[in-house]
């Protein structure tokens, strides 16, 4: 791979096409501006990578999974994943009758820097499917440049989506940027979480990355539904200041987006599940999200077991309701 | 600075209108809104004078500065040029991120009431018309939408108007405090002064953003936000 990297920062798929469709008066088009999902990564991105350069086989992992609803429920009948990303087949998993699984594996050590990963998954007209990881994404340590990974999930009419990686953890100095944009048929639903920890907590590095940006846009057939952004940069601006992550470490959001149903009643629902107060719960709640399009959950704690366990209740209640079946068992090994 | 803005900057009518809309006799209704505090202070996480400081800074700098303010300055600006489709599109853009259900419907009261008090008090074809697209259900009405609509053809500059929502925040949510806690008026004040820095930077944050890049981010406010929408008493909408 190209030892001397002047990378072109750009990498091929620079395309800008998920959701920012906004006539926002803030994109100068300037000849020197790298395209980077958001302005204080620039300086990021104009750094080279010494290892293999930004765009090149190995960096620019993809992954496209394709469902649809047959005969016999719901198949993947696309899938092309290139490195990190390995998939070994589907998994007959889903408490539903219907529902097909699939977690994503990935060979590497975690995401470096200079990574740009593309991910498409595709539900089809009353097809339900579940996509995970195997393990928790490791975010490595950087000094060159940062690694981004953009994320494009869509249902059909009818369908429903569960997209619920394992934990995000974040090592010293990391710099990473994520986005999800997700789009709703009629009909549809979907579940899409993320748990960020801010370290090996274990060896008490916390919050001793650099700067993390995790974006969630959804729009439904009548246009944008709600956005949400988790920006942390720990030598900046406290994370642990009152009310924004206080005296926990690990936080984790759940959104349940479902435009058809009674989201008021969802809301109450979702906030039972997960509203503890038990010693060793994590402290969560749930509330409408906007535009009527379903359930916000978040949830805070100490440790990552406990932020996956508030949000799986939420999950498993919300896909009772949604589809008629349980969550699959959390535990994967 | 532009000639205009230095112009709007010295119109000391203009002046006259930035008090009256920063006053906290401003009939809107926020002495009715904690945004969260009452649950703060329901939880011992509010004691005092020091720990209302700290969190109200939290509201500045997290979800002002990244996203109310920023929809405010579109509006402002959008009320400049006369284009309602505009002011909406920076309303139903704040919405969209206002994740709390509770703030939402906060947000939107208390804009409902400006926006119909200012209307009483003079005609403007962008306020009528964006009044228009609220009564057939069109956006929102978020307060800080119309204080950027309303002090943008106000002639307020924006940088101003910015600080204006700031410290109108920020003296609602003291007025609320006084009611949930013991604080003294010279503690309050003291607050209020220790906060001005934390205004100067919230209203600078914004100047940079689009809509696009609104990110507030406060997770704890938010769920202790969830927690108070189902409190079995409560005194405040939110």
């Amino acid at each position: 791979m190209a030892a001397d990297a002047n990378a072109d920062a750009d990498g091929p798929h620079d395309t800008d096409a998920a959701g920012t469709d906004d006539g926002a008066t803030d994109d100068a088009d300037d000849a020197d501006t790298v395209d980077v999902p958001h302005p204080a990564f620039e300086p990021y991105a104009r750094e080279t990578v010494p290892q293999a350069a930004v765009g090149s086989p190995g960096k620019d992992g993809r992954l496209e999974l394709r469902f649809a609803a047959t005969s016999g429920g719901t198949t993947l009948v696309h899938d092309y994943a290139t490195v990190p990303f390995h998939l070994s087949g589907t998994l007959d998993y889903d408490p539903h009758p219907d529902g097909e699984t699939v977690f994503v594996q990935s060979p590497t050590g975690g995401v470096a820097q200079g990574d740009r990963h593309e991910v498409t998954v595709e539900v089809g007209a009353d097809a339900v499917a579940h996509v995970s990881t195997g393990s928790s994404t490791k975010v490595q340590s950087m000094t060159h440049n940062y690694a981004g990974a953009e994320t494009t999930l869509s249902v059909g009419s009818g369908g429903h989506l569960d997209y619920a990686p394992e934990p995000t953890i974040l090592h010293a100095d990391a710099r990473y940027a994520e986005e999800f944009s997700l789009d709703l048929a009629a009909g549809a639903s979907a579940v899409v979480s993320n748990v960020v920890v801010p370290g090996r907590l274990a060896r008490d590095e916390r919050f001793a990355f650099e700067r993390y940006l995790s974006r969630t846009r959804a729009t439904g057939p009548d246009g944008p539904l709600f956005a949400d952004a988790t920006h942390l940069t720990p030598a900046e601006s406290d994370p642990t200041a009152p009310g924004v992550l206080g005296e926990f470490a690990v936080y984790g959001a759940a959104f349940v987006v479902a435009p058809d149903r009674d989201a008021a009643a969802l809301s109450d629902t979702l906030h039972d599940a997960v509203a503890g107060g038990a010693d060793g719960d994590a402290r969560a709640g749930a509330t409408e999200l906007p535009n009527g399009a379903g359930v916000a959950v978040r949830a805070l704690a100490d440790r990552a077991e406990t932020v996956r366990a508030a949000l799986h209740a939420a999950w498993d209640r919300a896909r009772r309701e949604l589809v008629g079946a349980p969550a699959p068992a959390g535990r994967k090994y | 600075m532009s000639d205009r803005e230095e112009a709007a900057a010295d119109d000391p009518l203009a002046a006259l209108e930035s008090f009256r809309l920063a006053d906290s006799f401003l009939p809107v209704g926020g002495y009715t809104l904690s945004y969260g505090l009452e649950q703060f202070v329901a939880d011992d996480r509010v004691t005092g004078a020091d720990d209302l400081r700290d969190l109200l800074a939290t509201y500045l700098r997290n979800q002002l500065g990244p996203a109310e303010l920023v929809a405010l300055r579109a509006a402002h600006a959008a009320a400049g040029d006369g284009d309602v489709d505009a002011v909406c599109d920076a309303d139903r853009r704040l919405t969209a991120v206002t994740l709390p259900a509770e703030f939402r419907e906060s947000s939107r009261k208390s804009g409902r009431r400006l926006l119909s008090l200012q209307r009483e008090l003079r005609d403007d074809p962008v306020l009528d018309g964006y009044a228009e697209r609220v009564e057939e259900g069109d956006t929102a009405c978020n307060y800080a939408v119309v204080l950027g609509a309303a002090t943008g053809v106000a002639g307020v500059d924006a940088d101003r108007a910015c600080l204006l929502c700031c410290h109108g925040f920020v003296t609602g949510r003291l007025g609320v405090a006084q009611r949930l806690l013991s604080l003294g008026h010279t503690d309050a004040q003291r607050v209020l002064d220790d906060l001005r820095p934390v205004m100067v930077e919230a209203a600078d944050d914004s100047v940079g953003r689009g809509l696009a890049d609104m990110t507030p981010f406060s997770p704890l406010v938010d769920v202790l936000s969830a927690e108070h929408e189902r409190a079995d008493r409560r005194l405040f909408v939110s």
